[in-house]
């Protein structure tokens, strides 16, 4: 790891991980379906997606769990496709820990280096300096059994890191625990990232845990990879349909452009809706197929304020009726339905907004407004 | 009221007698091994004559020599046969893997006389094998690993089998995992399977009578060779050792099984 730094004049990371064209069938579905991606020395990585849509095969191809049926798998430049898993230079903390129960601790965290035929005296070392970065010690000669699931989930996490893996593979590695020991799980395991510098490659299905913990995100559906971006770019601006919905855009218009100019584009939506939204640089107005706002960025104006005072070109402005209200405390979530149309809007309202003074309720007449800028395009 | 405890006490008195049925015959070998009694079968004061005799009774003992072999014997390759094949038919795909599966039940459900009696035919007329220890060694590893087989398999049917892929994915060759371990974790298996083994063969009398042929008379044969010439006391001794020897057995059992619970369960 510290050889590949000597040359490198640039500060671009080498890349650690290459995944070139990986096509995985199984009977009746493609669960991997040409992917291409790179990974870089010393990030994080987030293979994101609901269940089934391969990313967990995609992760096991990589480990050599599974092998793929096309397509080329390089760990630090080299290809490892006919490598066994005992050869490759990965490791993985797999979901249901899959710690040895007849070995302590110490026994289960040494194991890897036993097989190595590191010296005795070296691999006690070797297991100490890592029980202490995962917050282990004085449990090493416990057994699985006498763990907490986050001790469990450690005790994994040392066993891989021990190795010093060029990647880190981790399959779905909070999914087991309950929703505050994850929160917890999820800062430590980014202090222990910072501190390694090792790559890791993680899979998940929680959006949350995805954008708190990844420098960079796939998303994934159906064995595709749809985009790759940080997680600023995947949320903000989620480029189909699946990502939008699947990070939250919940409010998705279908349509296309029907007027542009240098600056500005006139989008009709299929409801009928006519919005103005400021040209992309990046994006031919042709290949538009819809947009999205994300419901914290829809006001609710109560219908008695005189909205066309503040308005401006690319604003939108629907009037429409409160349908319900989920109280979830730091904020609520709204629905609309948008006047003579089925058209429905989800809304959040933090509590400043809908706060103290100022109550909505269902049934209540509004106007839902954005602005030209929080409307983001969709290409798929 | 009344009513309500009558049927604990039914059920009571059902099991003594049930205990009493089981044990009598038991209890009566163990008296009367320290009887006086020529026969054997009525108390006449203390003695340990009997048991001297046994002692000093060659027989008696190239008989317990010989079914000890073929118990030890049958119990390491049984468990060794029941691992690699429980193992293949678990992990292994193939075509009529089932049907095997089901079939390997069949030494087990098949009456003995009729697998003796095609064993005997098998080995006298089409390979020519000699009746003794081969034939009889052979014999029982056919009725006693199926039973391995289907212990093993249990187990199996518990395993969180990622431990084999995080033992591959740590560096481990398929025959470390299998030695560090799939095999530590099917340990409880196989030794559950061979301490059951164990008394199948060294009790086992229909398959052996018929494939042991003359000069290796394996104990329960010898009993019984002796029971036909009228009962002398030395069977009750003998019957007594085993009854003995297999109470200590199933305490140990019973005590490796409580410490195992114990220190799972903490």
């Amino acid at each position: 790891m510290s050889g590949s730094d000597t040359l490198n004049t640039e500060k671009q990371p080498a890349v650690c991980l290459e995944i070139r064209d990986v096509v995985k069938q199984f009977p009746g579905v493609t669960a991997v379906d040409h992917i291409s991606l790179e990974i870089k020395e010393g990030e994080i990585f987030t293979f994101l997606g609901p269940s089934g849509c391969g990313k967990s095969t995609l992760l096991r191809i990589v480990a050599g769990l599974e092998n793929q049926d096309q397509g080329d798998v390089l760990i630090a430049g080299e290809v490892v496709n006919d490598l066994p898993p005992y050869k490759r230079d990965c490791s993985t903390v797999f979901q249901s820990h899959a710690l040895f129960p007849h070995m302590s601790v110490a026994d289960n965290i040494g194991f890897g280096l036993v097989e190595r035929k590191i010296p005795k005296a070296d691999i006690k070392k070797r297991v100490q300096a890592k029980v202490d970065l995962v917050n282990l010690g004085g449990m090493e000669d416990r057994f699985p059994h006498q763990l907490s699931g986050g001790q469990m989930q450690r005790v994994a996490l040392a066993r891989s890191l021990v190795l010093e893996p060029t990647v880190l593979l981790l399959d779905e590695p909070l999914a087991a625990l309950d929703r505050k020991l994850r929160k917890e799980m999820q800062i430590e395991l980014k202090r222990i990232q910072r501190e390694v510098g090792t790559t890791f490659l993680n899979v998940t299905h929680d959006q949350k845990e995805a954008l708190s913990l990844s420098d960079r995100i796939a998303v994934m559906k159906d064995g595709v990879l749809l985009q790759i971006g940080t997680p600023n770019e995947i949320y903000e601006t989620p480029r189909t349909r699946f990502v939008a919905s699947f990070m939250g855009a919940t409010n998705i218009f279908a349509g296309s452009v029907i007027d542009a100019s240098d600056d500005l584009l006139t989008f009709k939506a299929d409801t009928g809706l006519q919005v103005i939204i400021p040209t992309p640089a990046d994006i031919p107005a042709d290949q538009i197929t819809g947009f999205s706002v994300h419901p914290e960025l829809i006001d609710l104006i109560q219908g008695d304020a005189n909205p066309e005072l503040t308005c401006t070109e690319t604003d939108v402005m629907l009037p429409g009726t409160i349908k319900e209200v989920f109280y979830l405390g730091d904020f609520s979530e709204m629905s609309v339905i948008v006047d003579d149309t089925d058209l429905i809007l989800t809304v959040y309202m933090t509590r400043g907004w809908n706060g103290p003074n100022m109550k909505m309720s269902e049934g209540e007449h509004i106007i839902a407004q954005w602005s030209g800028e929080s409307m983001n395009l969709l290409v798929g | 009221m009344k009513k309500r405890k009558l049927a604990p006490k039914i059920l009571w008195i059902l099991s003594i007698l049930t205990l009493i049925f089981l044990w009598a015959p038991m209890i009566l070998v163990i008296v009367y091994s320290f009887s006086n009694n020529k026969y054997g079968s009525s108390w006449e004061g203390f003695t340990l004559k009997w048991y001297v005799k046994l002692a000093t009774n060659d027989q008696v003992r190239d008989a317990l020599m010989r079914s000890l072999i073929i118990a030890g014997v049958t119990v390491v390759v049984s468990t060794l046969i029941g691992t690699v094949t429980a193992y293949g038919l678990y992990k292994l795909n193939f075509k009529g893997k089932n049907f095997l599966r089901t079939s390997i039940l069949l030494p087990i459900v098949f009456p003995s006389v009729v697998t003796g009696s095609a064993l005997l035919v098998f080995f006298t007329r089409l390979i020519h094998l000699p009746l003794g220890y081969p034939s009889i060694i052979i014999a029982h590893i056919v009725f006693c690993s199926p039973l391995a087989v289907f212990i093993i398999l249990g187990r199996m049917q518990r395993f969180d089998w990622a431990w084999e892929e995080a033992a591959l994915d740590l560096g481990a060759t398929p025959l470390r995992t299998f030695i560090r371990v799939t095999g530590p974790q099917l340990l409880p298996a196989i030794m559950a399977s061979a301490m059951l083994i164990f008394p199948w063969s060294f009790d086992d009398f229909v398959i052996t009578y018929f494939v042991a042929g003359v000069g290796s008379t394996t104990l329960p044969i010898y009993v019984f060779s002796q029971l036909r010439f009228g009962a002398t006391p030395v069977i009750n001794t003998i019957g007594t050792l085993f009854v003995t020897v297999t109470m200590l057995g199933m305490l140990a059992v019973y005590f490796v099984q409580k410490m195992g619970k114990s220190s799972s369960s903490a």
